[in-house]
């Protein structure tokens, strides 16, 4: 069996990025204009992630029958799809996969703290998932893509949420894993509230030395920091495409 | 954290890969995978400036700077000049030793294609590469080329992987030559595939094959002879694969035809890839030599042979083989060229082998192993090789291939593939074997659980009962509910006469002076004995035996669990008991001044112990005193003891001195092993010392007895019950067994042991003394011991009355009968003798041939497995002992090899290997085989002798083996 080299000692890794550097980002919104309110397409590396919103609504069409809307802000809704094809085991996952559903609640929590509540006092926001490929980063894929389509929609949020992992080889902590690292190493994701230090996420499913924690976790705020400077130019672009046509 | 500059590639030019993969079970697998192209990757050259803004720190600070020095060699032939090398893979696989010569090979750039090919091909080599990259002297540099924009080529369309390589180590020679040639240095690629010589040469590429450089350099006539021999040579690194099994009807066949013959198979102990079989149609076992020809078997599995054509057959090895000083090709294999031949060949074959092994030549015919009729797998226990682990530098979590290290050396590594390759690093670990594929050189096995570190007490004393195969948890509730339910309290019942039509059977000996005698400390006490002399001047002796039968019912739960655990084990610091402790050290164990059912042997015996009558019953008993061993000789020496307890007692010992005397005359007899005992501080259970068992009279005088009982009872079962009676036999030993222990005798000193009887046997033992060397009478007892065959149960039928004897204590007929707290045949024994006297009826369990065999074999086993359990337990110890001294003391010589001797310490009871490495010098030593001596010019290079019996002083000390983390007595020549 050969393995990889996953940092080299020349300070490569296995895709040829050092250390510190993110993956090849591209983003759109507003990709689906007709069939939600908001759409968002995001691309890390090889990971393709799609994105539909809808709403604020007064039924949700994900809510389960007789689940009541709150008077305090909306009820999210959150429908994860990831066919087989998208990872590389073309395996087919149950309907009620545990780590999806565990992932949805995540991203339930954090996006409560990110819209502004009142203003959606007694609706429902249905959030639909789509992994078109998979290839490392599956929940900061979703959390960017979901900013992005929320935007969309007009939602109203606080600030940009940007998520990325983060792992630790050895001493090293690497920026943006792909599948091969996260198959090999402990890592934990962030997302970062706007250009501020605030976590609104963080995930950690491996065993991590705490001491090394907190390194990790600033180099992911740097790396979110510079997504979402990625994702506000390409919001500004569609906003100016937008108005040129109107 | 410092500023940190970050660069997005994207920038710069990405590609994708796509990979089409064939995956194992016929499926496609995309893999996909990313690859960024950048321009920052340094060249490396101390004299290059255009890279300089390439040299990045590392994370953690540590700054990066060019190796490559700006002198390097220059050679003026051809045109060279001062130049960098760049290696191709063939190179390094097969260099890699010249490589690491401090004479040649400075200024090397590495391409990333390369390091990659070596990874796949051997990681040891890889490893080896790394580690001369770490080296700050030798100025080797790994080059990125696949991630560097200008020395990236993408894989054409039908191009081979091969192919694709090859063209980008060239691309990567091209891009170094045109970069360094403003300062006036070169580049020269060193391959040896021809085809890629004359591609590089075409493209303009000054290249070479590894000679020819060599050749160029001013120390050429050193270097010669670490080229590797011929250029073309390819390592196969592809692991070997074994001969496939023949099919079960092909083998079914050949055993019926005489082709083809079924045994068990018996992997020595020094060499692990020598194995015998015993056949039952030749006289001597067949050899079974090599990896290849072992054929993926294990030490105890049962196999099928085919013989080798004669060419083939050879002599045991005198050499010694460990699996570490064997690398993948090494010694010991055999070039396997496929021998095919006919039935009727192999019949032949058949006859020739039994002469030749009638003809007592030193040739052996060997076999190879051609089909497996049954796995001897179990869980086994070993630890991680510690190469394996320490492979990955880093935690990660993806599931890794380690090798286990058997505790047992001779079985094979088991690869295993585990998450947690580190955490398991210095723990002993169990493991069961899955599988062994032909095309696998190690087996297939998985992790089962962490018994704790090595060297660790507990860990270590679980991992001998397992691999002995000895069951050590609790007794499970059904067992414990088939004990008596009043616990401790349970009482020998007042009256007798309570309607009970058993316990009227028993008679009263309360009134009897009954004691114990048995080690200190013992608490499950089995037998106690009794002797007063009767009014016609004939002796009574009684020999009273724990009665077990009487609380452990046949079929019962508990029966069951006494049927398989067959034995209790005693480790040095442990006893593993066979029945709970509730019986075993209480309620059945015989102890004073309480009332005791017992199963009395009585004797009336004449003055000259003679047996004048016999009889069986079962008794209640209340025993007087239980003794030490030490303690009874005390009081039977001590004049003013005049009681009648101790009258008794001088009248067992005086009676057992003249047993002991007929059993000599007999031809009984008097073996020795190695045997010592551990003393334990009693504060911190840590092992003290070490001490050679002593023996006093009073031993000898419990073991005549019991040994009395043990005949008396056989002869009486064996009349009840000629088919399924329980007894014990040792077979007379092979007089080829002997060979090899008389041939030494007569060579070295002039001495015989002669085998027609075990009288003979024991007359020309005592006979072999040596004046000058009190222990050598001894030393030879306990290798004689060791060409003996070991005693075994069987029930009777199976075997004529003849073969019943009893080699060792020269009886016609024996069993065991007087300890059926610790042993199941006893328990069985006691009902077949409970049942010959009318007590109670036999149970069916014991009737049946079949059941009975089953047990039998059940019970062989367990004993066998106990004794090497208490062994290896001695030997821990003694080895946890040996460790905080080291000491000088005798030992002698009892095996030379040509490459090594094997030494026996009486004091520690220890035998070792001293390998001749350590001894002095490998070259000049001579072994010669029929004197048995050994010949070698030691450290201080004076010539030093060595031959089997020699009495010699070693240096102990007692040593970590880091392969299977067990210690080991090292012992050096003072």
């Amino acid at each position: 069996m050969s393995r990889l080299e996953l940092y080299s000692p020349e300070g490569l890794r296995v895709d040829g990025r050092r250390w510190n550097e993110l993956r090849r980002f591209e983003c759109q919104i507003n990709t689906h204009p007709n069939a939600a309110d908001g759409s968002s397409y995001v691309q890390q590396g090889n990971s393709k992630v799609l994105c539909l919103v809808k709403g604020p609504m007064e039924h949700g069409a994900n809510l389960a029958a007789g689940t009541k809307l709150d008077p305090n802000g909306p009820v999210l809704s959150l429908n994860i799809n990831y066919p087989p094809f998208a990872s590389n085991e073309r395996k087919k996952r149950p309907k009620n996969d545990r780590r999806l559903q565990e992932i949805s609640i995540i991203l339930k929590r954090c996006f409560m703290k990110t819209i502004v509540l009142k203003n959606y006092s007694r609706t429902a926001i249905d959030i639909n998932l789509t992994v078109l490929a998979m290839d490392g980063g599956l929940l900061a894929c979703f959390c960017n893509a979901i900013t992005l389509a929320l935007i969309d929609a007009g939602i109203s949020l606080y600030d940009y949420v940007s998520a990325v992992s983060v792992g630790l080889y050895d001493q090293t902590p690497l920026l943006d894993m792909n599948a091969l690292e996260e198959n090999d190493l402990s890592f934990v994701t962030i997302g970062v509230v706007g250009d501020s230090d605030k976590l609104n996420l963080t995930l950690c499913e491996d065993k991590l030395p705490l001491d090394k924690l907190e390194r990790l976790i600033s180099l992911g705020i740097e790396g979110c920091h510079r997504l979402k400077e990625l994702m506000d130019l390409q919001v500004r672009v569609a906003g100016g495409q937008l108005q040129e046509r109107q | 954290m410092a500023s940190v500059k970050r660069q997005r590639p994207t920038d710069g030019l990405a590609v994708t890969q796509k990979v089409f993969v064939r995956s194992r079970n016929g499926g496609a697998l995309k893999i996909v995978r990313e690859h960024y192209l950048r321009d920052d990757i340094p060249c490396s050259s101390v004299c290059c400036d255009d890279c300089e803004e390439y040299y990045r720190p590392s994370p953690d600070g540590q700054p990066s700077e060019p190796i490559l020095s700006g002198e390097p060699l220059e050679i003026t032939k051809n045109g060279i000049g001062r130049h960098y090398l760049i290696l191709d893979t063939n190179v390094v696989l097969n260099a890699i030793d010249l490589l690491e010569s401090d004479k040649v090979f400075y200024d090397v750039v590495i391409p990333q294609t390369v390091l990659e090919e070596v990874r796949n091909r051997s990681y040891p080599i890889y490893m080896r590469l790394r580690a001369l990259c770490k080296n700050d002297d030798k100025r080797f540099v790994v080059f990125h080329n696949e991630f560097k924009t200008d020395s990236f080529v993408s894989r054409e369309k039908g191009e081979s992987a091969q192919d694709y390589n090859d063209r980008l180590i060239r691309k990567c020679a091209l891009f170094y030559s045109q970069h360094l040639a403003k300062h006036k240095l070169s580049v020269v690629l060193l391959t040896s595939d021809k085809n890629n010589i004359e591609k590089a040469v075409n493209e303009g590429i000054r290249t070479m094959s590894l000679h020819s450089y060599v050749s160029l350099l001013p120390n050429y006539s050193e270097l010669e002879d670490m080229l590797p021999s011929n250029e073309t040579f390819s390592r196969q690194l592809t692991e070997i694969s074994y001969q496939e099994y023949y099919s079960p009807a092909r083998l079914m066949g050949g055993i019926k035809s005489g082709t083809l013959f079924q045994g068990t198979i018996n992997i020595s102990s020094y060499n692990f890839l020598e194995g015998s079989i015993s056949v039952p149609s030749m006289p001597k076992p067949l050899l079974v030599l090599g990896r290849e020809n072992l054929n993926r078997s294990f030490n105890g599995d049962t196999v099928v042979v085919e013989l080798l054509p004669k060419n083939k057959w050879k002599k045991p090895s005198t050499e010694i083989v460990d699996e570490e000083t064997i690398n993948s090709n090494g010694v010991g294999d055999e070039d396997e060229d496929e021998v095919v031949i006919s039935d009727q060949e192999r019949r032949l074959l058949a006859e020739h082998a039994v002469a030749a092994q009638g003809e007592d030549q030193k040739v052996i015919p060997t076999a190879r192993v051609v089909g497996i009729v049954k796995r001897s797998w179990r869980l086994y226990v070993g630890q991680l090789a510690p190469n394996s682990a320490s492979k990955d530098q880093v935690g990660g979590n993806a599931a890794k291939s380690c090798f286990v290290i058997l505790m047992d050396r001779s079985l094979p590594k088991v690869r295993i593939r585990t998450r947690r390759a580190r955490e398991l690093l210095g723990k002993r670990i169990v493991v069961a074997v899955d599988s062994w594929s032909p095309t696998s050189k190690y087996p297939d096995g998985h992790f089962v659980r962490v018994l704790g570190d090595v060297e660790d007490k507990d860990a270590e004393q679980e991992a001998l009962l397992l691999e002995h195969d000895v069951e050590y948890r609790p007794f499970s509730k059904n067992v414990l509910d088939c004990l008596p339910k009043e616990g401790h309290d349970w009482k020998v019942p007042e009256k007798l006469d309570n309607g009970d039509p058993q316990l009227a059977q028993r008679r009263d000996l309360r009134e009897k002076l009954v004691c114990s005698i048995d080690p200190p400390g013992c608490v499950d006490i089995d037998d106690a004995l009794h002797a007063q002399r009767l009014p016609n001047g004939n002796y009574e002796v009684g020999v009273h035996i724990a009665d077990v039968t009487h609380f452990v019912k046949p079929g019962t739960a508990l029966d069951q669990e006494g049927a398989s655990r067959a034995t209790s084990v005693y480790l040095v610091d442990k006893r593993i008991d066979m029945l709970p402790m509730l019986l075993g050290t209480d309620l059945c164990s015989l102890k004073p001044y309480v009332d005791r059912f017992a199963f009395t042997v009585l004797w009336e015996m004449d003055e000259d112990a003679n047996i004048v009558r016999v009889d069986y019953f079962k008794s209640i008993i209340r025993s007087k005193e239980a003794f030490a061993y030490e303690q009874a000789q005390l009081r039977m020496d001590d004049p003013a003891q005049q009681d009648e307890l101790t009258q008794g007692m001088r009248i067992l010992l005086q009676l057992s001195k003249k047993l002991k005397q007929k059993r000599l005359d007999a031809g009984a007899l008097n073996l020795a092993s190695p045997e010592v005992k551990v003393h334990m501080d009693s504060e911190t259970s840590d092992p003290g010392e070490v001490e050679v068992k002593k023996l006093v009279e009073a031993n000898s005088l419990v073991e005549e007895f019991m040994l009395l009982a043990n005949i008396s009872v056989a002869k009486k079962i064996y009349d009840e019950f000629p088919q399924v009676a329980m007894l014990r036999r040792h077979a007379a030993p092979p007089a080829t067994n002997f060979e090899a222990l008389n041939d030494m005798l007569r060579v070295r000193k002039g001495m015989h042991i002669s085998l027609e009887s075990s009288k003979a046997l024991a007359d020309s033992l005592d006979r072999c003394e040596d004046p000058q060397d009190p222990y050598f009478n001894t030393l030879l007892r306990i290798m004689a011991t060791r060409c003996m065959m070991a005693a075994e149960y069987f029930s009777a039928g199976n075997y004529g009355y003849e073969d019943f004897r009893h080699y060792g204590l020269a009886t016609e007929i024996y069993t065991h009968f007087t300890s059926p707290i610790r042993r199941y045949c006893d328990v069985v024994v006691h009902r077949q003798l409970a049942a010959a006297i009318g007590y109670e009826p036999l149970h069916p369990l014991h009737r049946d041939k079949a059941k009975m065999d089953l047990v039998v074999k059940n019970i062989n086993k367990r004993h066998r497995n106990a004794q090497f359990a208490g062994r290896a337990s001695i030997e821990y110890y003694v080895g946890q002992v040996m460790k905080n001294t080291q000491s000088v003391h005798e030992g002698y010589v009892i095996k030379v090899f040509s490459n090594g001797i094997v030494v026996l310490v009486p004091k520690f009871g220890v035998e070792s290997l001293i390998k001749l490495e350590s001894l002095g010098d490998i070259r000049t030593s001579h072994f010669d085989e029929d004197l048995y001596k050994l010949t070698f010019t030691d450290k201080n290079g004076s010539e030093r002798q060595v031959s089997v019996f020699d009495r010699v002083q070693v240096s102990v000390t007692s040593q970590l083996d880091e392969m299977t983390g067990k210690r080991k007595a090292q012992l050096l020549l003072a």
